[in-house]
């Protein structure tokens, strides 16, 4: 069998839908590679085969839906390899020298991954994963935004799962600062995550990075997939970032997974009490999870200095204090709005509360600041930018 | 024998000549009403004839025909009964015709009593124009009837009472004395239902809060002060709990009261509404508060009939549609048009109606199902994607003819507990009166709100860094001309609200705020 033929034959067979890693596994342990497998389908030893396997384990290895899925691929490897390479995707197995060597590490890596983009964004030597709940607070997301500021800074490749909320902010952050970012989505490239991603995919894609599933392009996303694909993320960052995780997050089955393959995890606390880092708290209580606590910290424990200018790695912690030079720069009311803010998320008329200034006055401020891009809005609530922002 | 009296017919707000012929002729005993008249109206020969025995007067035992003119328009309601009744009484030659040139409104019960209608203001104003100097009205419309000016308006408690009228002092024939008892023995006539007309109090029974009793929110009261000070509408975006309706209660308190001609147009409205209840001018502000569930028909008026609706009873005032996303997306739909124009055409097969409606619109709504999204405390349980959905049932064509968009957070505990009181609506009242004063001075009698295109840049007169920031402003945000020209429609009024002539650079900044660049609305925009 010329090696070509298999590859095919493999590509196909792990597109198949409804065969994950373990039922290509059994196929395979149980009729040697790929194409024998399909010749089997066709010949009639597969039923045998699944007839066996009832008698002894009391089920089929796979429902009859993935059969019929399994005998119609078996008719034409060849022409479902070629709807795939028809929309512009590349594809890898474990055949090839160009999969990704840390998916290599899970005990069952995916038998193929179908991507966008430029794959060597796959394998680059820095890769951190930063993941979170798709239900950020505005506090939540910046903190994405600027976790992934400093790893573009470490020159490090941001991996996560494009989905809305925590992971769009550390992709679209990654992109701002000129960085390679990964995603991994739960579902086939032709009906990939959120709409509302859809120019952020295209964005990942333009700005170097890659797009990458294991299911068959047209596979929809189902309650199994996303928690699935999330072991890809862990397998191919070097550590993962959980940034804000309430309870029941997806982001805890990441951190698992790479607990599991034995890769560091940075969990950011929260305050106790809140519901946005229940998950986050609860991983820090039962897991050797190492905390977050600040940018410095976490690119130290990650060992990526050299690339940072000494004046940046120098600086002190969070304090307004850092931010002084800018705040200098503002006008009176500016000031005060702007100095709160740096405090926490303040939504109008808690700043107008707080700062005793008339909420037309607080609002010019705020409208100035927005203008300059040293305030964000996020919902209600503005959220201190640009040199406003702690680093 | 002929009887030839005039009444008048509802048709949209204005009112309708109909010319009453009664032919009393020999034959069997039988009453024809013909005209195209609807069910109320075909009963009327019940009630005319319980009127006219109760009254003391014979029901004829003749051949009775009524006819309605103009024949081709359908007629419905029971204020013609008054003038049915008088044409029999005449026609049978009961009462002699004295004056001419009486015109007769009407319904009557059974006791022969008159009944109060709907819509005698606009109907009276009709009469005139007609050239018709004298009516006769039911007691509790004679207030009404007596707005319109050059038109002597009586006001009659039955039948017997119309009957003199007409008659004239000699003219009356048969012996009255004998006004049925039965009113007597049923105890004291009940007071007039127009005092318990449900329907009038519940759309606006919203008690009227007062802005000293509303804490914290700072920003969205201040918001309100200049929606209300320009007209510019308002949409209130927050969590429950944040206040919105409780802001939204202390309009009515906020409104300046209505001037002579726009009190009349509302008096009119209301009129043919049936929410007159003491006949007066009407000189408060609207203020209509619909429920969710409302109709199409009852909002932007129509159904079968061609009543008026919320939309138009809200004309010259505020139509506060609480819960917007939860409203029927047809009717939210319809107020484009009103909003844009300020009237409401509806055709149907019964006919063809304008109702002026130039309401603003003050609107509130929760930011998601749950109502929790972007709330900081508390997690919002709608699923991923369903807060943008929520937003947008309110369609963006709408949303843009909103000028204002705010978004509230709930109040901390500690500031409702808080010390000192807040400012309260009397002195609100008084800045936002004057603003619109000013306002209106300058537009020609136009609010802020109602300014378009070059108009609203002349009446802005910025200064050179004032263009400057919009232009910077518009190329950060990527904003339309439409989106410019609201910008400044609200500059213009926080620069009135601070007593300027000229809108300064403040002004402009503050107004920035008031259509949050991050806001929920704009979510749908965001990636």
């Amino acid at each position: 069998m010329p090696r070509d033929a298999e590859r095919v034959a493999w590509i196909a067979l792990a597109s198949v839908s409804g065969i994950g890693e373990e039922t290509f596994a059994l196929l395979l342990a149980a009729f040697g590679d790929a194409s024998n497998t399909f010749r089997a389908t066709l010949d009639g030893r597969l039923d045998e085969w699944m007839a066996d396997r009832r008698r002894v384990d009391g089920r089929p290895p796979f429902p009859a839906r993935t059969l019929a899925a399994l005998r119609e691929a078996a008719h034409d490897p060849a022409d479902r390899m070629a709807g795939i390479e028809a929309l512009g995707l590349w594809s890898f197995t474990p055949l090839d020298s160009g999969y990704p060597a840390r998916l290599r590490d899970l005990p069952a890596p995916p038998a193929v991954i179908h991507g966008l983009g430029d794959p060597v964004a796959l394998s680059r030597p820095r890769a951190v994963g930063v993941v979170g709940t798709r239900r950020p607070t505005p506090a939540g997301r910046l903190l994405a935004a600027r976790v992934a500021g400093r790893l573009v800074e470490c020159r490090a490749t941001v991996v996560s799962g494009l989905a809305v909320g925590i992971d769009g902010a550390a992709h679209a952050a990654t992109i701002e600062h000129g960085g390679t970012t990964v995603g991994v989505i739960g579902a086939g490239h032709c009906r990939p995550g959120p709409r509302a991603h859809d120019r952020l995919r295209a964005e990942v894609i333009r700005s170097g990075g890659a797009v990458i599933s294991e299911h068959h392009p047209q596979t929809k996303a189902s309650k199994g997939t996303y928690p699935r694909r999330n072991r890809i993320i862990a397998a191919l960052s070097d550590a993962i970032v959980v940034v804000e995780a309430p309870r029941k997050s997806g982001a805890l089955t990441t951190a698992k997974h790479a607990l599991e393959l034995g890769r560091p995890v940075f969990v950011a606390p929260g305050r106790v009490g809140d519901w946005s880092t229940e998950g986050s708290l609860s991983l820090l209580r039962e897991t050797p999870v190492r905390p977050f606590v600040g940018l410095d910290e976490l690119t130290e424990d990650l060992g990526y200095f050299s690339s940072l200018p000494a004046a940046t790695i120098n600086k002190p912690g969070d304090g307004i204090a850092d931010r002084k030079p800018a705040l200098a720069l503002l006008g009176p009311s500016e000031r005060a709005v702007a100095e709160r803010i740096c405090v926490g998320p303040a939504g109008l008329d808690l700043l107008v509360a707080q700062t005793g200034l008339p909420p037309g006055v607080v609002s010019g401020a705020i409208t100035l600041l927005l203008m300059r891009g040293w305030v964000q809005a996020h919902g209600p609530a503005f959220v201190a930018a640009g040199p406003l922002a702690a680093r | 024998m002929l009887a030839t009296l005039v009444t008048a017919v509802i048709n949209g707000l204005r009112g309708e000549l109909v010319r009453v012929e009664i032919d009393v002729a020999p034959g069997l005993p039988v009453c024809h009403i013909v005209g195209l008249p609807d069910t109320a109206l075909s009963e009327a020969r019940e009630r005319v004839r319980g009127a006219i025995r109760n009254s003391g007067f014979e029901y004829p035992m003749s051949r009775i025909t009524v006819n309605l003119a103009p024949a081709d328009r359908r007629k419905r309601g029971a204020a013609y009964d008054l003038a049915i009744a008088v044409g029999i009484l005449v026609a049978s030659g009961q009462i002699r015709r004295g004056g001419n040139g009486w015109a007769l409104l009407g319904e009557l019960s059974l006791s022969g009593t008159a009944e109060p209608i709907t819509g005698v203001l606009p109907m009276a104003a009709t009469l005139v124009r007609q050239g018709y100097r004298r009516v006769i009205v039911p007691a509790a419309n004679e207030a009404e009837a007596k707005l319109v000016h050059d038109i002597e308006a009586i006001g009659v408690e039955g039948l017997d009472d119309a009957a003199r009228l007409i008659a004239g002092p000699r003219g009356r024939r048969a012996a009255l004395a004998s006004r049925r008892t039965a009113v007597e023995l049923s105890g004291p006539r009940p007071e007039s239902r127009r005092t318990i007309k449900p329907s009038a109090s519940f759309a606006t029974s919203i008690e009227p809060v007062d802005l000293a009793d509303i804490r914290g929110q700072q920003h969205a009261r201040w918001a309100l002060e200049i929606a209300l000070a320009g007209g510019h509408n308002l949409l209130l975006v927050g969590p429950p709990g944040a206040g919105k309706t409780l802001l939204a209660r202390a309009i009515p308190g906020l409104l300046p009261p209505l001037n002579d001609e726009e009190a009349l147009e509302v008096t009119v409205i209301e009129s043919v509404a049936g929410l007159l209840r003491d006949g007066g001018l009407r000189r408060a502000r609207p203020f209509r508060a619909p429920h969710h569930t409302s109709s199409y028909a009852a909002l932007v008026g129509g159904g079968p009939h061609l009543i008026p609706g919320e939309a138009t009873l809200a004309h010259h005032g505020v139509l506060f549609l609480d819960e917007l996303a939860e409203f029927d997306r047809p009717a939210l739909d319809a107020l484009r048009q009103p909003i844009e124009e300020g009237v409401l055409t509806i055709a149907r097969a019964t006919g063809r109606v304008r109702y002026p409606a130039r309401f603003q619109l003050v609107a509130a709504m929760n930011p998601c199902r749950c109502g929790y999204h972007h709330d900081p405390d508390r997690k919002c349980r709608c699923p991923t994607g369903d807060p943008e959905r929520y937003v947008r049932r309110v369609s963006g064509p709408l949303l843009d003819r909103i000028d204002m968009q705010i978004e509230m957070a709930r109040v901390p505990p500690a500031d409702l507990l808080g010390s000192g009181r807040p400012e309260d609506s009397a002195s609100v009242a008084r800045r936002i009166m004057a603003a619109r004063d000013r306002a209106l001075r300058r537009n020609g009698g136009r609010p802020n709100a109602h300014l378009a295109g070059s108009a609203v840049q002349s009446a802005a007169s910025l200064t050179g860094t004032g263009k400057e920031l919009i232009r910077e402003m518009a190329a950060d945000r990527h904003l339309t001309a439409r989106s410019v020209h609201r910008l400044l429609r609200v500059a213009r009024t926080v620069a009135d609200l601070a007593g300027r002539a000229d809108v300064a650079d403040e002004d402009v900044l503050a107004a920035g705020v008031l259509r949050e660049p991050g806001g929920v609305m704009d979510d749908r925009l965001a990636a």
